[in-house]
Formats: structure tokens, C-alpha cells, sequence
């Protein structure tokens, strides 16, 4: 019996490390640890009033704030039975790929890239190859000028509010975003060429069941109540309200994080399940870096945010577009009338599906509350290509080993503060 | 003279201040060449740690034994630790109810397994260890940040408002939520230093930079109820992001 321990993962959102039990060359258990403390929001958001929740659970992760900010909007209007205008849909929308775009540049440049490089972070990638880490950088600013505008603050957005937006977006505001999308043309190409040069890194395969927010017609990361899985060419749809039938959340004693389930099958959330759930969004993009759809190997996850982040820029560009050609009028929020009922909100944060839902009395207090974050979903999935990784592995030793066990982990652009439980029925 | 050596360092929390500092994006280069980052764990898998530090920058809140652990390890090997954050400066959302019954929260989100969890009320910096700066913010505001670095390299310490929200809030001559429009606005018992972010959007401050060191509760709740507004409310309100009773 031999064991390999990642003791606390770097270059990841949170606390977690990875333990794998090995009994000669077969694995016997690989676990995901996440030692996050537990906030307990869920006991602390009870009794708070609708209009207080979304500022608390934004906190729940910096880096996802504004989507976690926006599902629970989203599950309270619902539950409120509140409906706001297509302006604040729109606008909401647009902050959505601004968060998408930060985190996307993020992950890519300053998290994943180094690892193939064989450099331990952006700052020593900068020695070598600055222009890399100044694209990383410019393209990350880009995402937060927009977030900053939209949402009032690049983390935890204050602007989102029940029934719509403090204040909306000035017509100097949108054509500064404009011109910073049109600079940034070259860079979305740049910075494909940049993921389209990275040594390959195939070394974990597997079928993967995928899920993610089904979106026919459109790219959609915040509008949209169905669910779509995909497993072995089968695509099952199941409607917001009925999410538990997917989570099936159960919790695990090594981590603070329940893992989800299937039909007691692991799945996968994020970039690379948007693309399978949702194809056309595949575009040339993904010509260029060689992604496949539906892949079997998780690394691709990271080409897949390579495609998203180029059609995030083109398309916050049209909409921004479409902003300064319509105007966008200082029309106030919805008025919120408290009532008792169930809401469920659920979008895409940069990281996959996220679940917020509340249950609120008369007085428009919470009651009840629920949130599943996707690091918690995909805890099960990365568990299993661990697993595989270590098993498919020509080398042997150690340090071969803990290189791609740590890929494959970030990979997945986990975000481990999310992945705590913390809120639930 | 060397670099400065600096560690930065996440306890429980979001990682928003870290990711602030990420967000650095037109100074991030010059920083590290005026400043060398031995042990930053989000941002690098090549750590030094077990390094002396001239100065650690620390987020988050002390929640589990492992944070204690880790934030005295940290007081041991720097020269200044800097608390980075409200969830450091404060105890932050987590210590929304430092009475809560945590055994029974565990056991209802978790369940049986709950219990074996590590976990304890949730703790600002300074009630665990000597706190030597503190950048509050939730999260903390760029200019401040860099401020502080910009001093720590030439020997000061930064000097930040320590007024109420509303001071700046009038500079920018926005119109009072609290007083026209009697909403539950925490600016007069807020620190400044965000340039009144939210009542520019018309949003009542929900005190996320803690409380200003002489602010008077009284009084707003006094004037609030006076409109109608209970006072339970607005104390729920007021100790969101820093728990009643954590005076520094």
C-alpha cells in the first residue's frame, strides 16, 4: 500500500488537496479534499429579508460572485413572483459574459497555462514570454470593465437588485466597453493561437456524462429553466424546478462538499458541458484548437474555455452594440410585493450550472434555502478522472504523477470556497 | 537592500481579496518587481514555506482549528501581517451569528457527518494573533491596496478615511436614502474608503467595509424606528459583515 497526497492544491480558488490510495499499481480510493471551513450561510440567511440575500451569498466565492448573485436574484423573482423587464434580462446577460471573460482569462493565463509551460506560475511565465501574461492581463481588465459597469463592483456586484439595477449603464460607459471589445479582436486570436500551441496533454480518457443550461437557439449563461444532460449520445432535459432529480447530493466524510449524482453516475459542469449540451455554440474556434465535442478527455475543458471566452468577447460586443443603437432607458426596478412561496434560479457561472433556491414566508423572510454550486456537482466526475489519470499513466513515479493528477484538478477550474455546501433545504 | 519578500496567504472566505489583487492588472508587473512573492498559493505551485516574511497579507476568517494553525505559523515567520479584507478585519459574513448553535447547523446541512467536521465560530485576525495593518473591504478597494504597498516600500503605513460613508457619499452630492427616503442605509456607521459605491447607484450601503470606530447605533436606530422601520431589522442589518461586540 502506497498513498500520494497533494496536500493543498495550488493555483485553484480555496483549500483542497487530493489523496490517492494505491495498493501496487491498482488505485484503491482517490479522494478530493476540501478543507474549506464551513461558513453555514444556509442556518445564517434564515430570517433575512429578500432584498438582503443576494449581497450575502454573493460572497460565497469572489470569482463566481456575480453569477451567484444573479441565480439568487433569479430564484427569488421567482419566488416572489417577480418580472422584471427585457432590459434588466439583457443587462443581467451582458454582466454574465463579463464575469465569464475575467474568469476565463483568469483560469487560462494564470492558473492552467503555467502548468504547460512546466512554470509554476504567470509571473515566472512573464520572464520568458511577457506578451503572454500582458494578453492574459488585458483581456482579464476587459472582463472586469465590463463587470465594474454593469455590475458596480468587478466583485460582488452591488448594482443587481431584486426587481432589476440600481442605476443602468451610461451611454459614455457602453461605448468605452465597445471600443475595449473592438481592441480586443486581435487578442481573442492571439490568445487561441497561444492554447493552440500548448503541448498536447491527452493523458486521461474516458466516456463523461456532461450537463449544463440548455439553450437552443441562443448562447444563453443567465436566461433559460432547463437542464440538459448528456450521456453516451442520450440527452435528457429536466426543468429548474426539478433540479434535485439531477444533484441527488449526498455528503461525504473528506469533504465539505456533497457530491452529486446521476442515476448514481458522476458528471461533468463548466465550458466543455456547454459545448456539448449546446453545439452550435462550436464555432471555428474550436477548428483551430482541435476540440472535438463530445470529448472523453477532461483536459479539453480547458480548450472549451479558450472557445467560450472568443465567443463571450464577440458576443458582449454585439450586445453592447445593440445597447448604445436601442438606449437603454433609466427605468427603475420592478416593485417586490412579499409573499410566501419557492423559487428556483438557474445559470451558468464560468465554472458550470449553479442552483440557488429559496423558500420565503409572507413577509418575504427566507425559510428555507438550497444552493448547489458547480465545483460540488463535479466533485463526483473529478474523483472518477483522477482515478483514470493514475490508471492510464505509462509513468510511474511520483512526481509524473502528482503533475498530472494537479492538471487534471485544474482542469476542472474548481472553485473550492463554492464547492462548501453551504446552504440547503 | 533586497526585495521585500511578501507572502499572501487565504483563510476561509472567497479569495475576493486575493482575487483584488489578481485584478491589479495595470500594476501587477510593476508590483513584483518591486516586490518579491515568496509563498502565494492561488497564484503559484512553486512556494517557498517555510521562508522568514517581511510582510504577509492574510484574507478570510479563522474557522477551523487548520486556519488558527496556519495564521500563527504566518505571525511567526513575518515581520508585518497585514489583514486583507472585512472577513480579516471583522469576522465578515461567516460571523453573521457567532451565537449560533454550529453543532446543530452542521448536523442539519450535513448530516451524521457533520459533526466530525472541523469547525469553530468565525474569528477576525486580531482575536487570534497581533494584526500590525488593516485594509478592510469586502472586498478590499484597489487604490487602498496599492496605497499600502506603495507605503510599506518607503517605510509608512497607509493612512485610510476613517469617517463615515456619508462623508463621501455628500461629496459626490448624491441624495441621502437614509434620511429622504428612510432606508435601512448603513453609511453613517460605515468606514469610508469605496467613494460611496452603492448610494451612487441608488443602493442603500449594506456596511460591507465594517463599522467606523466612533459611529453612533443609537442614534440611526433611534431615527429609523421614529419612521417606522423596526429595530430588529435594522440591527440584523447593521452586524452582517462585522459581528456586535468584535471591537478591535
Amino acid at each position: 500500500m502506497s498513498t500520494i497526497v497533494i496536500d493543498h492544491l495550488a493555483r485553484v480558488e480555496g483549500h483542497g488537496g487530493i489523496t490517492v490510495e494505491m495498493d501496487g499499481d491498482a488505485v484503491k480510493d482517490v479522494r478530493f479534499d476540501v478543507f474549506e471551513g464551513a461558513r453555514l450561510l444556509e442556518g445564517l440567511v434564515r430570517g433575512r429579508r429578500f432584498d438582503e440575500i443576494a449581497p450575502i451569498v454573493s460572497r460565497i466565492c469572489s470569482i463566481c460572485s456575480p453569477a451567484h448573485s444573479l441565480t439568487s436574484l433569479k430564484a427569488t423573482e421567482n419566488a416572489l413572483g417577480v418580472q422584471v423587464s427585457p432590459q434588466t434580462d439583457f443587462l443581467r446577460e451582458l454582466l454574465l459574459r463579463g464575469e465569464s471573460i475575467q474568469s476565463h482569462a483568469l483560469h487560462l493565463f494564470f492558473l492552467a497555462v503555467p502548468d504547460y509551460l512546466d512554470r509554476p506560475s504567470a509571473i515566472a511565465v512573464a520572464a520568458e514570454h511577457p506578451a503572454a501574461v500582458m494578453l492574459g492581463l488585458r483581456l482579464k481588465r476587459l472582463g472586469n470593465l465590463i463587470q465594474e459597469t454593469i455590475g458596480g463592483r468587478a466583485i460582488h456586484p452591488v448594482n443587481a437588485v431584486p426587481g432589476g439595477f440600481g442605476r443602468v449603464p451610461r451611454a459614455d460607459q457602453l461605448i468605452a466597453i465597445r471600443g475595449a471589445l473592438i481592441e480586443a479582436i486581435p487578442d481573442a486570436e492571439a490568445m487561441l493561437d497561444l492554447i493552440a500551441s500548448l503541448p498536447d496533454a491527452g493523458f486521461c480518457h474516458t466516456p463523461t456524462a456532461y450537463a449544463a443550461l440548455y439553450s437552443p437557439d441562443s448562447d444563453r449563461y443567465y436566461a433559460g429553466d432547463q437542464l440538459m444532460i448528456v450521456s453516451n449520445g442520450d440527452r435528457a432535459t429536466i426543468p429548474a424546478a426539478d433540479y434535485r432529480s439531477l444533484t441527488n447530493e449526498k455528503p461525504v466524510a473528506h469533504s465539505h462538499a456533497k457530491h452529486s449524482t446521476f442515476h448514481d453516475k458522476p458528471f461533468m459542469v463548466g465550458s466543455l458541458a456547454r459545448l456539448t449540451v449546446n453545439p452550435s455554440r462550436s464555432t471555428t474556434a474550436s477548428g483551430k484548437l482541435k476540440l472535438a465535442i463530445p470529448s472523453d478527455n477532461p483536459m479539453d475543458n480547458n480548450k472549451a474555455q479558450a472557445v467560450e471566452l472568443v465567443n463571450d468577447l464577440g458576443l458582449a460586443l454585439d450586445m453592447v452594440e445593440r445597447l448604445i443603437h436601442d438606449g437603454v432607458k433609466d427605468e427603475g426596478c420592478v416593485p417586490v410585493t412579499p409573499r410566501a412561496g419557492t423559487g428556483v434560479g438557474i445559470t451558468e457561472a464560468p465554472r458550470g450550472l449553479l442552483v440557488h433556491s429559496y423558500t420565503y414566508d409572507d413577509q418575504g423572510c427566507v425559510v428555507a434555502a438550497d444552493v448547489i454550486t458547480p465545483t460540488a456537482m463535479n466533485a463526483a466526475s473529478l474523483e472518477q478522472h483522477l482515478r483514470k489519470t493514475v490508471e492510464q499513466s505509462a509513468e510511474r513515479d511520483e512526481p509524473t504523477l502528482k503533475k498530472k493528477l494537479q492538471m487534471i484538478a485544474r482542469a476542472y477550474d474548481p472553485c473550492i470556497s463554492c464547492s462548501v455546501h453551504l446552504i440547503r433545504r | 537592500m533586497g526585495k521585500p519578500t511578501v507572502g499572501i496567504f487565504g483563510l476561509t472566505g472567497c479569495a475576493g481579496d486575493q482575487l483584488a489583487i489578481l485584478n491589479c492588472e495595470d500594476e501587477l508587473l510593476d508590483l513584483v518587481a518591486f516586490i518579491d512573492i515568496r509563498d502565494f498559493l492561488m497564484g503559484s505551485s512553486g512556494n517557498d514555506t517555510g521562508c522568514a516574511l517581511d510582510v504577509a497579507l492574510v484574507e478570510g476568517a479563522v474557522l477551523t482549528e487548520r486556519d488558527a494553525e496556519m495564521l500563527r505559523a504566518i505571525r511567526q515567520r513575518s515581520g508585518l501581517l497585514v489583514a486583507l479584507g472585512t472577513c480579516a478585519v471583522w469576522g465578515g459574513v461567516a460571523a453573521l451569528d457567532r451565537n449560533a448553535d454550529r453543532p446543530k447547523l452542521l448536523k442539519e446541512i450535513y448530516g451524521a457527518t457533520g459533526s466530525a467536521y472541523d469547525s469553530l465560530a468565525a474569528r477576525a485576525l486580531h482575536e487570534v494573533v497581533k494584526v500590525d495593518l488593516r485594509i478592510t473591504g469586502c472586498p478590499i478597494e484597489k487604490d487602498q491596496f496599492i496605497a499600502a504597498i506603495a507605503g510599506l516600500l518607503n517605510g509608512d503605513l497607509p493612512v485610510y478615511p476613517d469617517y463615515a460613508l456619508c462623508t463621501e457619499c455628500r461629496m459626490r452630492e448624491n441624495n441621502c436614502l437614509l434620511i429622504e427616503r428612510g432606508e435601512i442605509c448603513c453609511g453613517p456607521l460605515t468606514v469610508a474608503g469605496c467613494h460611496a459605491r452603492c448610494p451612487e447607484l441608488r443602493i442603500a450601503c449594506i456596511g460591507c467595509r465594517g463599522p467606523l470606530d466612533d459611529g453612533n447605533p443609537n442614534s440611526m436606530l433611534e431615527m429609523l424606528e421614529k419612521k417606522g422601520v423596526g429595530r430588529r431589522q435594522v440591527e440584523d442589518k447593521l452586524r452582517t459583515f462585522a459581528p456586535i461586540g468584535a471591537g478591535q
